[in-house]
């Protein structure tokens, strides 16, 4: 129960921190009142703009100290209201914005793990029923290559060869289209994704499924008489599976990273597009909400993944 | 490899030494020297007679229209303004170059000593200190760094800054473990006996057996900053007005149709950009294997 308790309350401090560093650095090293008012912020001189500068100050709670205005962040936060965009006059709010782009960045990241994972486990199996022969060796290598290309080069490599030259997908993402349309104008996004993570989860599952190949219970299936395909993936995988699913499960808040550069080589309204978009117009509540939702996202997939790991073997507990 | 052998005899020893030494080979080598090559371009590219970056090359003698595909005139091709591709890139590895270089070198100074004192002087110094670089990981790095860089004007500085305190928690926590394992070997020991001062113990016991074997995260970590600085670049949040690899393979595939009609654009800055990082990463691993850091604490 201890155990528990710590981790748990080591998330809660884990994730005041952050919001506060967010909140902090968002207000002390930005300007707020810039942002909404642009110039006329500064035309403090003028008895016109400077009523309204009184106005937006009280308005947006911008004259009460940073810790009072932190709390009430939090708080609005917590229940959902995100504030409003200063680059659209509030309509919608970052919440509705939110809530219009999150699915399609889960059903990307979904998509690219899944596809993460079906690669990794035959091409980790071949390559561990291999170990040191050539095809090894020319897997090791094409791993490498595939780590050493950045995300946005190889998004661009992939749109280049397969929407430009093979026409087999769309290059275009619409928002009307039906569901596995949409799944369709995703996939080489997806892949993007997949193709570095599959070669990080590759490179772990085969060097356990080679420890796992070594043990006396996999001779005796052998001598038994069954196929070689069959001892790996029926009796081999399933004991060597485990550092592999803490390894996805810790990746998942990894490939949240990811995703922004992707969803912007391939225009998909995303998440991670928004934050650059919103960036770049210096929409600070946007920025704010979608960096503390990553955060947020992070931190709890991983102390799930510590969790679940706790479960599945006791020892770390103590 | 070499922990059942090692205790063999002194000739076995040396013969796994010298495997070892043989095994670091020609790959190494090899990409120590595309580093070191592209790295003297990058330095020399103003004095190599290039043409000018910024220049616009339009003929007028009826090629056509830019952008022009790679040629002798214009070894990478240009982009639909005319400018040259090849210098561009060369004068592009400049800024990847120096803020892959600066901030994991401000990385290695400030998490490299925060991870020493963690792991010296431990208690609530190693708790504050720990917990600054969870929450340092608890963002995903290109997460934070786009933070920041909304917040900060670009300047090379700046840039350089904000993936250098990107890179304080790795470095950190692998300098933190190692020193825990150092301070309480037996030299450590002898010198404190001998009333050394934990300045002088740090500096010159735990100092260099810490850094060394960090070195292989040094060229990893490189490559790690300038993927990332192309990364911004293309998102148009790296260095204002730069000539990055990022922000020419960004021009190279704004457009489909740029991509489609004039691949050269993005294709050589991404290159270029492979193949360091390759050579990087690389070199990293051979390195990490060869200095036999164990993989699981870095």
């Amino acid at each position: 129960m201890k155990f528990w308790m710590q981790r748990v309350a080591m998330a809660i401090l884990l994730l005041l921190s952050v919001s506060a560093l967010t909140f902090g650095a968002m207000n002390v090293l930005g300007d707020p009142l810039f942002n909404i008012l642009g110039p006329l912020a500064g035309d403090v001189n003028n008895p016109k703009s400077a009523a309204l500068i009184e106005e937006v100050k009280v308005k947006y709670d911008l004259d009460k100290p940073l810790p009072v205005r932190y709390v009430k962040w939090l708080g609005d936060f917590a229940t959902g209201d995100m504030g409003v965009q200063f680059s659209t006059d509030g309509q919608p709010p970052v919440s509705g914005l939110i809530k219009e782009r999150i699915p399609r960045t889960i059903s990307l990241l979904v998509m690219a793990q899944l596809l993460a994972v079906m690669i990794s486990i035959p091409w980790a199996a071949i390559t561990a029923a291999r170990a040191g022969k050539r095809s090894d060796k020319i897997s090791t290598m094409n791993s490498f290559f595939l780590l050493a290309m950045p995300n946005f080069a190889l998004a661009i490599l992939l749109k280049y060869i397969f929407s430009l030259k093979l026409g087999w997908f769309p290059l275009t993402y619409k928002a009307i289209d039906p569901f596995f349309q949409q799944m369709r104008q995703m996939f080489l996004a997806a892949v993007t994704i997949a193709l570095p993570a599959a070669a990080v989860y590759q490179r772990l599952l085969r060097t356990d499924l080679i420890t796992t190949l070594q043990q006396d219970f996999i001779l005796m299936a052998r001598a038994k008489g069954l196929s070689r395909s069959r001892v790996i993936f029926r009796h081999a995988i399933r004991p060597s599976m485990f550092s592999f699913i803490t390894v996805v499960g810790l990746n998942t808040g990894g490939l949240i990273g990811g995703s922004i550069v992707v969803e912007t080589v391939f225009r998909i309204p995303g998440i991670g597009s928004s934050l650059v978009e919103s960036v770049l117009r210096e929409d600070f509540p946007v920025v704010l909400a979608i960096v503390m939702l990553i955060a947020l996202a992070f931190v709890i997939i991983n102390v799930l993944v510590d969790v679940l790991y706790s479960i599945i073997d006791p020892r770390v507990r103590r | 490899m070499s922990e059942e052998t090692v205790t063999v005899s002194d000739s076995a020893d040396t013969e796994i030494n010298a495997a070892i030494q043989k095994k670091i080979g020609w790959g190494f080598w090899l990409a120590i020297s595309w580093v070191i090559f592209i790295t003297l371009l990058a330095i020399l590219a103003p004095y190599l007679n290039l043409k000018d970056p910024r220049g616009y090359f339009i003929d007028i003698d009826g090629n056509g229209r830019p952008p022009y595909s790679p040629s002798f005139e214009h070894w990478f091709g240009t982009d639909k303004d005319a400018r040259d591709i090849f210098s561009r890139s060369l004068h592009g590895a400049r800024i990847s170059l120096i803020v892959g270089f600066s901030a994991i070198s401000f990385g290695f100074i400030v998490g490299g000593s925060l991870g020493i004192i963690a792991g010296y002087f431990r208690g609530w110094l190693d708790k504050v200190i720990s917990f600054t670089f969870i929450i340092l990981l608890s963002f995903p790095s290109l997460v934070l760094a786009i933070m920041l860089t909304a917040l900060l004007n670009r300047s090379l500085f700046t840039i350089s800054m904000i993936l250098g305190i990107l890179s304080i928690a790795p470095v950190g926590r692998l300098a933190r473990a190692s020193t825990l394992q150092f301070s309480d070997r037996e030299f450590v020991l002898a010198a404190r006996q001998i009333g050394a001062s934990d300045s002088r113990i740090i500096l010159r016991e735990l100092l260099p057996n810490v850094v060394i074997p960090m070195s292989a995260l040094a060229l990893l970590g490189m490559a790690v900053a300038i993927v990332a600085e192309g990364g911004l670049a293309f998102l148009g949040l790296s260095v204002s007005q730069g000539i990055t690899w990022g922000s020419l393979i960004q021009i190279g595939s704004d457009s489909a149709t740029t991509l489609e009609n004039a691949p050269w654009i993005a294709f050589f800055p991404i290159l270029l950009l492979f193949l360091t990082v390759l050579s990087l990463n690389f070199a990293g691993d051979r390195l990490r294997s060869h200095l036999d850091v164990k993989e699981s604490s870095l």
